[in-house]
C-alpha cells in the first residue's frame, strides 16, 4: 500500500484488517452494543455476588467459609481484572455516549413532556448516567470498605489467611449508621439502574422478538427487583440479626495445633 | 353560442406514430435518436418537481449518465404530494386471471376519460403499466401480497377487473419513497444534484429553445438561474386555484404558468376532477379538504333522506325514507359509479335541498349494512385507518353514525400541452405527470395518476429526451451555455422585479383573503357544474379581483429570507391569471364531457351530453398577455380503436 | 340542518420566533379568541398569522404541506410534546377540540443539532436525506427489474416491511428523544428493506452506511427510552430499533463488507 501511513498503530490496524472494529467501536450503535454486553456480564457478576452475600444470613461460619473458599481461588485475580475491565469499558462508554448525546441537543426545550402513557415523573431511563454515577461512587466506597479495608474508624479484626473474618468486617461496616444509609441508597440506585439497563441491553444487542420480548422485559424487571431488594436487604437486616446474636459468641477459637 | 367571443384558431399536431396501435410506441422508439453513454455526461437536464413523475425521471436520467439538477419546493424530495395518493396503481398484469389486458386498460382509460384523450398515449400508458410494477417491486415497494407470496390486487374506481396494486392505504407514499430512494442513490452517485426548498419562477429560453430556469432559494430568498440542455417540468396540477382542494398547500401552477407565459401551450384547463368522497367543510377556517379513499365505496352505501325537512338522526331514519340515489340511478355500477358521475349526483342532491350536516353540504356514506353483513372487525381491517382519520377530523364515529361526504377538487386532467414525446411546443421543455394534459382526457380513473406519473418518468422521458439532444443539440454538446447569457440575466431581473413589486404594494388585504376569494369564484361558477352566464361572470370577477390584488395586497416580510407569505403571494398572483384561462376554456368548450359539465348540455336525468362534432379536440391555449384573449390551437382527436360512444354507467 | 354554533376557545400562545438560522430567537406571546374546536392546529396558526398580517407583523413561519398526515412536512413541539398530545397523529391532524378554553400553548420547533432552525418553527431536516443517500435504497436501475411475481415474498414479511416503510420522515422521533437520536427513523428504513428479498443484497453496506451518516450528522445514540415510538405519528415500532441493532452487529461482525 502506497498510502505510507506514518502512524504505526493504523498500519497495524491495516495489517490485521481491523478497520471494521474501529468503525464499530466508534459508532453509536457499536458502542451501545458494547455497553449492553458489558452491562449484561456485570449483571452476571451481580448474581454471583448476591448469591454469596446472602450467605450472611447463614451466620459467620457459612459466610466465612464461602469467603475463604473464594479467596483461595487461584483465578481470583483474573476474575477481578476482568471485572475491572468490564467496569472501565462500561463507564468509559457511558461517559462518551452521554457527552455525545448531550451535544446532540445543545438548545434544550422550554417545556418537555413524555408521550408515553403512565410514565412516572422521573423514569429511571432518563437518568441512567446519574444512577450509574451513584452506583459507581457506591462501588468505590464498597471496595474501600471491604476489599481494601480502608476504614480507620472501625476496629477491623486482624487479617488471617486461613480464617478471614469477613463476616465480622461486613457487620462492622453495615452497623455503622452512615455506611448503612450509604449502602441502602447505593443498592436502591443499583436496582433502579438495572430496571432500565437490563431490558435495554437486550435491545442494544438486537434481541427483540415478538414472542420473547415480553418475557425478556418481565425477567429483566424481576432481575432488577431481586438484585435491588436482595442487596438492599443486607444493610437493613444484617446489623439487626447480628445484634440479636453477636458474632463474637459464634466465633470458635481455632484449636491450637 | 354566438355570444361568446371566439379565439383565433390554429391546428396542432400531437406527432403520434401511426399504424397498429399496439406497435406505435415500438415504432416511435425506432425513430428516436440516441445519445451514446460517453456523451450523456455532456448534457444537463433540469427536473422541476420530485413527485412520482419528477422523482422517477430524475433518478432514471441520472442512471443513464446525464447531469441532472433536481428542484423541489419542499424541504425534501420525499414530500411531494404524490405521497398522499391512497388507493393504488393500475397495471394490466392480469394476475387475477380476470381477462385484463393492455387493450382492456386502454379501453377503460379512454372511456373513463370520456373520449377526450389521445389514443396513442393511452395505449402506451397501458403497455408501460406492467413494467412499472416490476420496477417498483424491485425497488422494495411493499405491495400487498397473497399468503403464498404473490402480489395481491383489488378492484378500484369502478373497474370490472382487479388490476389495482396497493400498499395498505398508502400506495402513493410507498411508490414515491421508491422513486425518492432511487433519486437519493443518484445523488450519492454524483449524477443528480438536489436543490430542495427552491421554487421555479421562470423558464429561460435561448433561440426559442428551453435552456434553463430561474429559481428562488426559499431559505435565503436568493433569486438565481440555472442553465441546462433541457427542462423537464413535473410540477403537478393546479387544483389549488379553487383554494379548497385535496391538494397539498404548496401545490401551485406557477412553474407551468410561467412556462405558458413564455409560449408553452396550456391544454384543456377546464378538465378538473372532483372527487366524490371527501370530508365536508366544517367552517370558514377550512384550509384544505381531506380525501378518503374511493375504496370506501366498495362497502359504503351513499344516501340522503327522502324528505328535505328530515330532522331525525340518520340511524333512526327507516329504509323507506332513505334515498340511495346512486343505486337507484345507476343500477349496474351503483355506489361504484365513476368519480365525476358520483360527485355530480351528490351536488345535485344537495342543491335540491336533500343534503345533510351543517349547511346541508354533504351526503351520507353508510357502513351499517356492511357492518351487519361482514362484522365490524372485517370493516375495521379494511378501512380502520380511514375511519380513524374521519373520526379525528369530524369527531364522529363512523362505526356508529354514517360518514358524511362531499365532493372536492382533487385532480386536474388539463395541463401544459405535450406531443407524444411529452415535449411541449417549446423545444427542450418536457412536461410529465399531472402537469401535462396527455393521458386522462376529460376525467381520470382511480389509480391511474400514479401509473401515468411513473410511466412518464421511468419509461418515456429517458427515451424521448435523448432524441431532443441528438437532433437539436448534438453539435453544441461541447459548448457550455452559461447563465451569463443575457436571456438568463433578463429573466432573473424580471423575477426580482415581481418579488419587489409584491412586497411594495403594502395594501390592506392578505394574500390568503385573495386566494379564498378566487377559490369561491372558481368553486361557485367554474366548479362541478358550469354555464355560459356563470363563466362569463366568473371571468369578469377574476379580472376585477386580479386588479384589486395588484393594488391592495399586503405581503409581509423581506425578499431575502424565508418568507412563506411572499411565496404564497407569487403563487396566488399566477392563480389569478390562470383562473381566468380555466374559466375561458370552460366557456369555449360548449359541451359536457367528463369533469367538465355544462348545464346547457345534459340529458333529462342530468348526464353529460358530449358534442363530438365540434369538440372532439384538445384545446391548447397560447398566451397573449394577462386579460387578453388567448389563441386557440386545436389538436383533433381520433377514436379508431375505441369508437366514440356515449359513456354510460347505468 | 345547521349545527348550533359552538362557542370558541380563548387561547394564549407562546410561540418561538427566530428570524434566521444564526439569530438567537425568543418566545413571543399572542392571544387568540374564539377559536373553533373544529379547526386543525395548523388552521389555528393560520388564524394567528392572519391577525399578525393585519397588525403589520410578520407571520409565524411553520412547515406544512399535505395537511392530511402523510407528507411529514409539519411538526412542532406543542406543550413539550412532538405533534401535540395525541398518539399516531401529525400536527396537521391535531384538532383544537383537544384543548380547553383558557389554555396556554407553548409552541417550539424541533430541537436538535442535526435539525438547525431556519426560521421560527421551520427546521432543516436534510440530514435525513443524507442518511438515506448512504444506502437507504435498493440498487436497481430503471428497466432492469425482473418480473414482479418472480420473487414471492411471504405475506408476513411484506406486512412487517410495510409497517416499517410507513415512516413519514417528519423527525418527531428525534424531537422526542432526550438524546436527539434518529434511530427510529433509520431503523424504519433498514427494517423495511431488510425484510424484503429485494433489499437483501445490500443489507450490510446499507446499515453500515446509514449508521455512519447518522453519527456524522450529530444525532445522539439510542438509550431505549421509548419516547420516539410514543411520538411517532406513523406508528413505527421500537422493535425496528432492535432489528437495526441486529443488522448492524451482523454487518460489523459477520459480513464481508469493509
Amino acid at each position: 500500500m502506497e498510502t505510507g501511513s506514518a502512524n504505526p498503530q493504523s498500519s497495524l490496524t491495516n495489517r490485521l484488517n481491523l478497520g471494521w472494529l474501529g468503525r464499530m467501536l466508534s459508532s453509536s450503535v457499536g458502542r451501545k452494543f458494547v455497553m449492553g454486553v458489558t452491562g449484561l456480564l456485570l449483571c452476571g457478576f451481580l448474581i454471583g455476588h448476591l448469591a454469596g452475600n446472602l450467605l450472611l444470613f447463614g451466620g459467620p461460619e457459612a459466610f466465612d467459609a464461602y469467603a475463604t473458599w473464594i479467596h483461595n481461588q487461584e483465578f481470583l485475580p483474573l476474575i477481578e481484572l476482568g471485572l475491572l475491565l468490564l467496569f472501565l469499558a462500561h463507564i468509559y462508554l457511558a461517559v462518551v455516549v452521554t457527552i455525545e448525546n448531550r451535544a446532540a441537543r445543545s438548545k434544550r426545550y422550554a417545556v418537555k413532556h413524555s408521550k408515553q402513557a403512565g410514565m412516572p415523573p422521573l423514569p429511571p431511563h432518563n437518568w441512567m448516567f446519574v444512577s450509574g454515577a451513584i452506583v459507581l461512587g457506591f462501588v468505590l466506597l464498597h471496595l474501600a470498605d471491604l476489599r481494601i479495608g480502608l476504614r480507620p474508624d472501625l476496629a477491623f479484626p486482624e487479617w488471617d489467611e486461613h480464617h478471614p473474618r469477613m463476616y465480622e468486617m461486613t457487620v462492622a461496616v453495615l452497623s455503622n449508621p452512615l455506611s448503612r444509609v450509604v449502602y441502602i441508597i447505593g443498592t436502591i440506585f443499583l436496582g433502579l439502574h438495572l430496571s432500565h439497563g437490563a431490558a435495554s441491553a437486550f435491545r442494544s444487542l438486537g434481541w427483540d422478538h415478538p414472542k420473547y420480548t415480553p418475557t425478556i422485559r418481565l425477567m429483566s424487571w424481576l432481575f432488577a427487583i431481586v438484585i435491588g431488594v436482595g442487596f438492599c436487604s443486607l444493610p437493613i437486616l444484617i446489623p439487626e440479626l447480628a445484634a440479636v446474636a453477636p458474632p463474637e459468641a459464634k466465633i470458635v477459637t481455632p484449636a491450637e495445633p | 353560442m354566438s355570444a361568446v367571443v371566439e379565439s383565433p384558431t390554429k391546428i396542432l399536431d400531437g406527432k403520434c406514430p401511426t399504424g397498429d396501435i399496439a406497435m406505435r410506441w415500438e415504432t416511435r422508439k425506432r425513430e428516436l435518436k440516441l445519445v451514446a453513454p460517453n456523451n450523456r455526461r455532456k448534457f444537463t437536464v433540469i427536473v422541476v418537481g420530485t413527485g412520482l413523475a419528477g422523482g422517477s425521471a430524475a433518478a432514471s436520467l441520472g442512471e443513464l449518465g446525464y447531469n441532472v439538477l433536481s428542484f423541489c419546493v419542499q424541504d425534501s424530495p420525499r414530500r411531494a404530494h404524490s405521497i398522499a395518493a391512497q388507493g393504488g396503481i393500475n397495471a394490466a398484469k392480469n394476475y387475477q386471471n380476470d381477462s385484463d389486458s393492455h387493450w382492456r386498460l386502454f379501453y377503460d382509460t379512454v372511456k373513463g376519460g370520456d373520449y377526450r384523450s389521445r389514443e396513442s398515449n393511452v395505449y402506451r400508458l397501458a403497455q408501460l403499466s406492467t413494467s412499472i410494477i416490476d420496477q417498483c417491486v424491485a425497488q422494495g415497494v411493499p405491495f400487498a401480497r397473497e399468503y403464498g407470496g404473490t402480489l395481491a390486487n383489488r378492484s378500484f374506481g369502478g373497474a370490472q377487473v382487479s388490476r389495482t396494486f396497493y400498499c395498505k392505504g398508502q400506495t402513493g407514499q410507498q411508490l414515491l419513497l421508491g422513486a425518492y430512494q432511487a433519486l437519493m442513490r443518484q445523488v450519492t452517485a454524483g449524477r443528480v444534484k438536489m436543490f430542495a426548498r427552491y421554487e421555479m419562477l421562470d423558464l429561460v429560453m435561448v433561440d426559442g429553445v428551453a435552456r434553463g430556469i430561474v429559481t428562488r432559494n426559499l431559505v435565503t430568498g436568493k433569486i438565481e438561474s440555472f442553465a441546462a440542455d433541457a427542462v423537464v417540468l413535473c410540477t403537478g396540477g393546479y387544483g389549488n386555484v379553487y383554494y379548497l382542494s385535496t391538494n397539498a398547500k404548496n401545490c401551485n401552477v406557477t412553474a407551468a404558468w410561467r412556462c405558458h407565459k413564455r409560449g408553452a401551450l396550456f391544454a384543456n384547463p377546464c378538465y378538473t376532477q372532483i372527487h366524490p368522497t371527501c370530508i365536508p367543510v366544517s367552517g370558514d377556517h377550512q384550509s384544505k379538504l381531506t380525501l378518503m379513499s374511493e375504496s370506501l365505496r366498495n362497502d359504503g352505501r351513499v344516501w340522503v333522506p327522502r324528505n328535505k325537512d328530515e330532522t331525525r338522526p340518520p340511524g333512526q331514519i327507516p329504509e323507506a325514507d332513505r334515498k340511495y340515489y346512486l343505486e337507484e340511478k345507476y343500477p349496474s355500477y351503483g355506489n361504484l359509479a365513476p368519480r365525476d358521475v358520483s360527485s355530480r349526483a351528490a351536488k345535485e342532491q344537495c342543491d335540491a335541498g336533500f343534503g345533510v350536516g351543517p349547511g346541508g353540504q354533504s351526503v351520507y356514506l353508510d357502513f351499517a349494512a356492511a357492518i351487519a353483513r361482514d362484522g365490524e372487525s372485517t370493516i375495521r381491517a379494511k378501512y380502520g385507518n380511514l375511519f380513524e382519520m374521519y373520526e379525528r377530523i369530524t369527531d364522529e364515529d363512523p362505526y356508529k353514525v354514517p360518514m358524511r361526504i362531499y365532493p372536492a377538487v382533487h385532480y386536474t386532467m388539463g395541463g401544459l400541452w405535450v406531443d407524444y414525446n411529452l415535449q411541449s411546443n417549446i423545444p427542450g421543455l418536457f412536461v410529465l405527470g399531472e402537469a401535462n394534459f396527455s393521458d386522462h382526457g376529460a376525467n381520470r380513473l382511480g389509480a391511474s395518476a400514479l401509473m401515468q406519473g411513473l410511466a412518464d418518468g421511468y419509461f418515456v422521458i429517458p427515451y424521448t429526451i435523448a432524441d431532443h439532444f441528438a437532433r437539436n443539440l448534438a453539435k453544441k454538446k461541447d459548448e457550455k451555455l452559461s447563465t451569463d447569457h443575457p436571456a438568463f440575466k433578463e429573466a432573473v431581473i424580471e423575477s426580482r422585479n415581481q418579488t419587489e413589486k409584491l412586497l411594495s404594494i403594502n395594501g390592506k388585504r392578505s394574500v390568503e383573503q385573495f386566494h379564498r376569494a378566487l377559490g369561491k369564484i372558481m368553486w361557485d361558477k367554474v366548479g362541478m357544474a358550469r354555464n355560459a352566464a356563470g363563466l362569463q361572470t366568473a371571468i369578469e370577477q377574476i379580472r376585477q379581483l386580479r386588479q384589486e390584488f395588484w393594488e391592495d395586497v399586503r405581503v409581509m416580510g423581506s425578499p431575502d429570507s424565508l418568507n412563506q407569505n411572499l411565496e404564497h403571494a407569487g403563487r396566488v398572483a399566477d392563480f389569478l391569471e390562470f383562473g381566468e384561462l380555466l374559466a375561458w376554456d370552460a366557456l369555449q368548450r360548449d359541451e359536457s364531457c367528463g369533469g367538465h359539465f355544462r348545464e346547457e348540455h345534459q340529458t333529462p336525468d342530468g348526464e353529460c351530453v358530449r358534442n363530438d362534432q365540434d369538440f372532439c379536440h384538445v384545446s391548447a391555449w397560447e398566451f397573449q398577455g394577462a386579460g387578453q384573449t388567448p389563441v386557440l390551437h386545436k389538436e383533433p382527436l381520433e377514436f379508431i380503436e375505441c369508437p366514440l360512444t356515449t359513456r354510460s354507467y347505468k | 340542518m345547521i349545527a348550533p354554533a359552538k362557542s370558541g376557545l380563548n387561547l394564549t400562545l407562546k410561540v418561538w420566533r427566530q428570524s434566521n438560522r444564526e439569530a438567537s430567537g425568543e418566545f413571543k406571546t399572542y392571544e387568540l379568541s374564539n377559536i373553533s374546536t373544529d379547526m386543525s392546529f395548523l388552521e389555528m396558526l393560520d388564524v394567528l398569522n392572519q391577525q399578525l398580517i393585519s397588525r403589520g407583523e410578520e407571520p409565524v413561519a411553520f412547515d406544512h404541506d399535505c395537511r392530511e398526515g402523510i407528507c411529514g412536512m409539519c411538526g412542532v413541539m406543542i406543550n413539550g410534546q412532538p405533534h401535540g398530545p395525541d398518539r399516531n397523529v401529525t400536527t396537521c391532524q391535531l384538532h383544537m377540540r383537544r384543548f380547553r378554553d383558557g389554555d396556554t400553548i407553548v409552541i417550539e420547533p424541533w430541537r436538535a443539532e442535526a435539525f438547525p432552525v431556519l426560521r421560527d418553527l421551520v427546521v432543516d431536516r436534510t440530514s435525513f436525506d443524507r442518511i438515506i443517500q448512504q444506502g437507504g435504497f435498493v440498487s436497481v436501475n430503471t428497466g432492469s427489474a425482473p418480473e414482479a411475481n418472480s420473487l414471492p415474498v411471504p405475506r408476513v414479511k411484506q406486512e412487517r416491511a410495510m409497517d416499517a416503510a410507513a415512516c413519514i420522515g417528519c423527525g418527531a422521533c428525534v424531537a422526542a428523544c432526550k438524546n436527539a437520536s434518529a434511530m427510529l427513523f433509520v431503523s424504519a428504513k433498514v427494517s423495511h428493506l431488510s425484510h424484503l428479498p429485494q433489499g437483501g443484497g445490500e443489507r450490510a453496506s446499507r446499515v453500515l452506511g446509514m449508521i455512519g451518516q447518522m453519527d456524522r450528522e450529530g444525532f445522539g445514540a439510542c438509550t431505549n427510552t421509548g419516547e420516539c415510538e410514543a411520538a411517532c405519528p406513523a406508528n413505527i415500532s421500537l422493535w425496528n430499533i432492535a432489528v437495526l441493532n441486529r443488522e448492524y452487529i451482523r454487518a460489523s461482525l459477520a459480513s464481508n463488507v469493509q
